[in-house]
């Protein structure tokens, strides 16, 4: 299917938030020579990122979102209905993260909490969870968490990842529209193409390989090239599509949110699908890849110009691991709260 | 395009003088064709020629010419 549609959800709040420790490319990365790190810079765009330690995780970083777009929408812990945490670096095999914040928070027995195994392609993925689910009776409110801590699990000798990454979490608070306008829709485009499994891989730690010998294997692996040429083949069919789906054209869009997976792909991409550059947020340079959530990080940090009178058209974009991708059409209104906020690790 | 010019641009995409670029330079020979270098030369080959390979077919190619073979096949040499 090109694509689907769900009747329009509410975004009411987002809210990023990344580990306190910067880690500056070129000042820090020691493992590399001086040339190789300015060479990688240049291209990927990576100049510095945000790093968790070994005791920070996703599930850190996305309840401190998550108490943010609570407290300043005034939501109680009582009348969230929809918990959906999108993630591969979870804490725990099981129970999932969603359980964990839902003791966190506080939240009712009657809420839905679940996570969903997605990593780069999770933003679009979860707004379509969230949109459908808030269309069945009884749902109102729903929590999206999206987080990743790509730089646990990748190698710092590894070239191909070790500059690349960043760390990130992310909270988007979605409610039921319940006006009566039926004209309003997301359009939403989920693919998959399970053959690139191993393009982009950890493949010691799970039950296929539970006790490696060689720990090397519990850090990811990452074919670069036959991830670029996917994302080359897959990414503007997949904005077509969603295009055709909403009857838009690319000038009625306002910003284009591109998962940031590396600046001259994401350029590349641009040209290739014809995105003028003040259309495309970036915010690689300062944040790195954080895989999925590079999304949401990006709606919130991207200097996104916001006019007082009508919402904005965002496309956002997520593709990779997987392999996965998937599109999201969504409005954001005036009155969306976006916010941004460095993890406090003393209290 | 001739297979000057191809080579040409190659030697360009590369950061090499032209005569360090030859149809039997292998790639061993230039620091540039690296794993960074590898997306350079998917790019270029999707943007100057519409040409998009698997990652597998661009792992396969070991000299300049194996590049200048792509464009054959695909009808862009003259």
């Amino acid at each position: 299917m090109p694509f689907t549609k769900t009747r329009s959800a509410i975004i009411k709040a987002i809210t990023s938030c990344v580990p306190p420790k910067q880690f500056d490319n070129m000042k820090d990365a020691t493992e590399f020579n001086i040339e190789e790190v300015k060479k990688v810079v240049r291209m990927a765009g990576v100049e510095q990122r945000y790093m968790a330690n070994d005791s920070i995780c996703s599930s850190d970083l996305c309840l401190a979102a998550a108490k943010d777009v609570m407290s300043s929408l005034g939501w109680k812990n009582d009348t969230i209905d929809l918990l959906i945490f999108v993630t591969q670096s979870q804490d725990y095999f099981l129970p999932s993260n969603a359980c964990l914040i839902h003791r966190d928070l506080n939240l009712p027995a009657s809420c839905a909490a679940f996570d969903v195994g997605l990593g780069c392609s999770g933003y679009p993925y979860g707004v379509w969870l969230a949109s459908m689910i808030l269309q069945s009776p009884g749902f109102k409110r729903a929590l999206l968490l999206h987080g990743e801590t790509p730089t646990r699990f990748s190698s710092n000798t590894d070239r191909a990842v070790a500059l690349l990454f960043g760390d990130a979490g992310s909270a988007t608070a979605i409610e039921a529209n319940e006006s009566d306008n039926e004209g309003d829709e997301w359009v939403f485009s989920v693919h998959t193409d399970g053959t690139g499994y191993s393009d982009l891989i950890i493949r010691g730690g799970g039950f296929r390989d539970r006790f490696p010998n060689d720990r090397k294997s519990c850090f990811v692996h990452m074919n670069g090239a036959n991830i670029f040429n996917f994302t080359i083949k897959s990414v503007p069919k997949l904005v077509d599509d969603t295009l055709e789906g909403a009857g838009l054209t690319r000038d009625e869009i306002d910003y284009f949110i591109l998962h940031q997976s590396n600046r001259f792909i994401m350029s590349h991409l641009a040209k290739k699908i014809g995105i003028p550059s003040e259309k495309l947020p970036l915010t690689i340079t300062k944040f790195g890849s954080a895989g999925g959530p590079s999304v949401p990080l990006t709606v919130v940090n991207g200097g996104l110009k916001r006019p007082t009178d009508k919402p904005l058209k965002l496309l956002m974009l997520g593709y990779g691991v997987g392999l996965s991708w998937g599109s999201a059409l969504v409005d954001l209104s005036p009155e969306a709260v976006l916010s941004h906020l460095v993890l406090n690790t003393i209290n | 395009m001739t297979e000057a010019e191809a080579l040409e641009w190659i030697a360009e995409l590369f950061e090499e003088s032209s005569d360090a670029i030859q149809a039997d330079t292998p790639r061993d020979d230039v620091p540039a064709w690296d794993s960074l270098g590898v997306l350079s030369l998917i790019a270029a080959l999707d943007q100057r020629c519409g040409i998009v390979l698997s990652g597998e077919e661009i792992e396969k190619m070991t000299r300049i010419d194996d590049i200048l073979e792509v464009l054959r096949v695909n009808k862009k040499l003259e």
